[in-house]
């Protein structure tokens, strides 16, 4: 019982946040219990069965987390690059072109978008891929500006007077300093590509979507059920974890 | 060169900063915000360039470490001409301090101050012998190191953007306001501060302010600055303060700069009264005894640590029954040896029987000062410039022609 005794030294002011980050994967496992619970006591008929299995189950969630994810880190790519190059003097003229294109592209239907990139160019996973960074990038631009934009200008001509180059004048100050605001933008970008990856169905990319839609189709509500209340737990463990990610990567001192 | 004309005899020193027919015209502006400035900084100095807000003091002083390029001219650093060279590397030579200050928010103190040292590569140790040496330097606890910036109060932070200017020892430090948004109590102190740690570090500094009081106390010359930078006079702060070149710098200067140039001379530089001092513990007898003997119509008692506590009459020692320490009226108007003749006089004038107590920085006595000390050290800076603008002293203070007898520096 010695064990105990080191997170008890770390008193009260360790408490809450350790309290913060138990509370959602506490609830999303009961969640998870009650749903396996709820499967468990239905009578289930040889199509449910099918579905309602730990392996399809866990194919389905592999491809939803893929799509989400994949997409998510080309969009990060994409925009971040895109809001560094756009806030730095010279390409002033070209920013409302830029972000005018980006808002389209949020502004469309996410199932309209999907299903045109299907049509114009094939259906599948990279499609679907294209879809949903074309759908979230605006979220990161916008964030990964305004958080350009909002470092002090003082401290960059500090720094710059200092002698440092404009490129270290961009890693070390600027993008540091931005740090919060972009990771902001991520975890939007994180959300919408969860949700919208549920469409991704509709283009035969798989994920959850499937499951969801198969209930609807085929008038199975344990289904259905299975389906959304996973897509609704995948969701809100990614939002958890971007929310741990942004409390460690923040930078100190701000 | 028409710095010539304005240098001191009496300095020997070696140009560290030379700008040649310096102009800069912005893109989109029809007026040059710098016109054909020429100016010489000689080694260890500090210059203030002082002028309205729009003149175009900034902008001068940020073509000195190329923040903002010249248009036209040039720029000579020790000697070198800096004009075309990497605009980078010449600023790590060049200390920076801004009003705002510019600490980086996400780095500690320590890093904040090693900046500059990491980007020349010094090693590690050095780095941080460095750094506790600045932190001591500057009067910040070692303990700050590992803080960051928003724990600081606004006066700590600008002796880390001092510190971190000075980090790799730059011959020629920056400075733009760097006392601009501090409240007043914490900025005089931080001026009297800097000005100590210059007496140590002999920078070359060059220092942007509008406010000619600080220009004043700050600087050992002073470049009073017009619409584009046209320099309206660039001398020692005493020969503008008695001489204005122009009317544009008497304008400047404003109300009363024959009082703002008190605050030039130290109590420490005038001779102090000699005063009859006694003891708290000495006996009535002594204390009548040593006023008699002074001719003095009062006396001032010291506590067993030499400090100052009451002035006593000979009314107040007549009876021997009232203790020494509660007779008389207790000694105020004190005055630190450093503190200036504008400051003692003003205490002076609020005192009782006109005279301040002239302690050191432990508060031990150390003379007393009254109207006459004062008046005497004002006659005793009167002949030197005399001599030196052959004018009569009376016409010097009227006020109306100055243009005439300086015509010869003016430009």
């Amino acid at each position: 019982m010695t064990v105990r005794q080191e997170p008890s030294e770390k008193g009260a002011a360790g408490a809450p946040r350790f309290l913060r980050y138990l509370g959602m994967p506490v609830f999303l496992g009961l969640v998870c219990l009650a749903l396996y619970l709820y499967v468990s006591s239905q009578q289930l008929d040889s199509i449910e069965k099918r579905i309602l299995n730990t392996g399809f189950l866990f194919s389905r969630v592999i491809e939803h987390i893929e799509l989400a994810a994949i997409s998510t880190v080309i969009v990060v790519v994409l925009a971040v690059s895109t809001g560094i190059l756009l806030t730095r003097p010279g390409t002033r003229r070209v920013t409302p072109a830029i972000i005018g294109l980006a808002n389209i592209g949020q502004a469309v239907p996410s199932i309209g978008l999907l299903v045109l990139f299907a049509i114009v160019w094939d259906f599948g996973f990279w499609p679907a891929i294209v879809a949903l960074v074309a759908y979230s990038f605006l979220a990161i631009l916008r964030n990964t500006m305004v958080g350009l934009q909002q470092v002090d200008r003082s401290t960059i001509e500090a720094a710059r007077g200092m002698g440092m180059t404009k490129t270290a004048v961009l890693f070390r100050i600027e993008l540091p300093l931005a740090v919060p605001i972009i990771l902001a933008g991520i975890r939007t970008a994180l959300i919408i590509n969860v949700g919208t990856a549920t469409l991704g169905t509709f283009v035969d990319a798989g994920g959850l979507g499937t499951v969801i839609d198969t209930g609807i189709r085929l008038g199975r509500d344990s289904v259905l059920i299975v389906g959304s209340v996973l897509t609704g737990v995948l969701a809100l463990s990614i939002d958890w974890l971007a929310s741990v990610a942004e409390d460690i990567l923040r930078p100190r001192g701000l | 060169m028409t710095e010539e004309a304005i240098r001191d005899d009496k300095h020997t020193a070696e140009t560290m900063i030379r700008l040649e027919n310096l102009s800069k015209v912005f893109p989109a502006q029809d007026e040059p915000a710098v016109e054909d400035l020429s100016m010489d900084i000689y080694e260890g100095e500090i210059v203030v360039l002082v002028g309205p807000s729009g003149c175009g003091k900034t902008t001068t002083m940020k073509m000195i470490n190329r923040l903002i390029e010249p248009s036209s001219g040039r720029i000579f650093l020790e000697g070198e001409d800096v004009t075309k060279v990497n605009s980078d590397n010449l600023r790590r030579r060049i200390g920076y301090v801004i009003q705002q200050i510019g600490l980086f928010p996400h780095m500690t103190i320590a890093d904040n101050i090693a900046t500059v040292p990491r980007m020349l590569g010094w090693e590690k140790q050095r780095t941080s012998d460095r750094i506790d040496e600045l932190l001591e330097t500057v009067g910040i606890d070692l303990s700050y190191r590992d803080r960051y910036p928003k724990e600081l109060s606004g006066g700590q932070r600008q002796r880390i953007g001092v510190a971190r200017a000075m980090a790799a020892d730059p011959p020629v430090l920056l400075m733009d306001e760097p006392f601009g948004a501090i409240d007043p109590i914490t900025r005089d102190r931080l001026q009297d501060e800097f000005l100590r740690l210059q007496q140590e570090i002999k920078k070359t500094i060059v220092f942007v302010t509008h406010d000619i009081d600080e220009a004043v106390k700050m600087g050992d010359r002073i470049a009073i600055l017009q619409q584009r930078s046209k320099i309206a006079q660039y001398d020692t702060p005493e020969k503008i303060l008695t001489d204005p070149a122009n009317e544009f710098v008497q304008d400047f200067i404003g109300s009363g700069p024959s009082i703002k140039r008190l605050s030039l001379s130290r109590v420490s530089d005038i001779e102090t009264a000699d005063w009859p001092v006694a003891r708290l513990t000495d006996s009535h007898d002594e204390v009548r005894d040593k006023m008699q003997r002074s001719g003095k119509g009062y006396v001032l008692l010291l506590d067993d640590q030499d400090r100052p506590r009451r002035w006593v009459g000979a009314e107040d020692v007549e009876h021997d029954d009232a203790s020494l320490a509660e007779t008389g009226r207790p000694a105020v108007a004190i005055v630190e040896a450093n503190a200036n003749l504008y400051n003692t006089l003003d205490t002076m004038i609020t005192s009782y029987k006109g005279s301040a107590i002239v302690v050191d920085d432990e508060d031990r006595y150390q003379g007393v000062v009254d109207f006459a000390t004062v008046l005497e050290a004002i006659d005793t800076m009167r002949p030197r410039e005399q001599d030196r603008h052959m004018s009569p002293p009376e016409q010097r203070y009227s006020g109306t022609d100055q243009d005439l007898q300086t015509g010869g520096d003016g430009r």
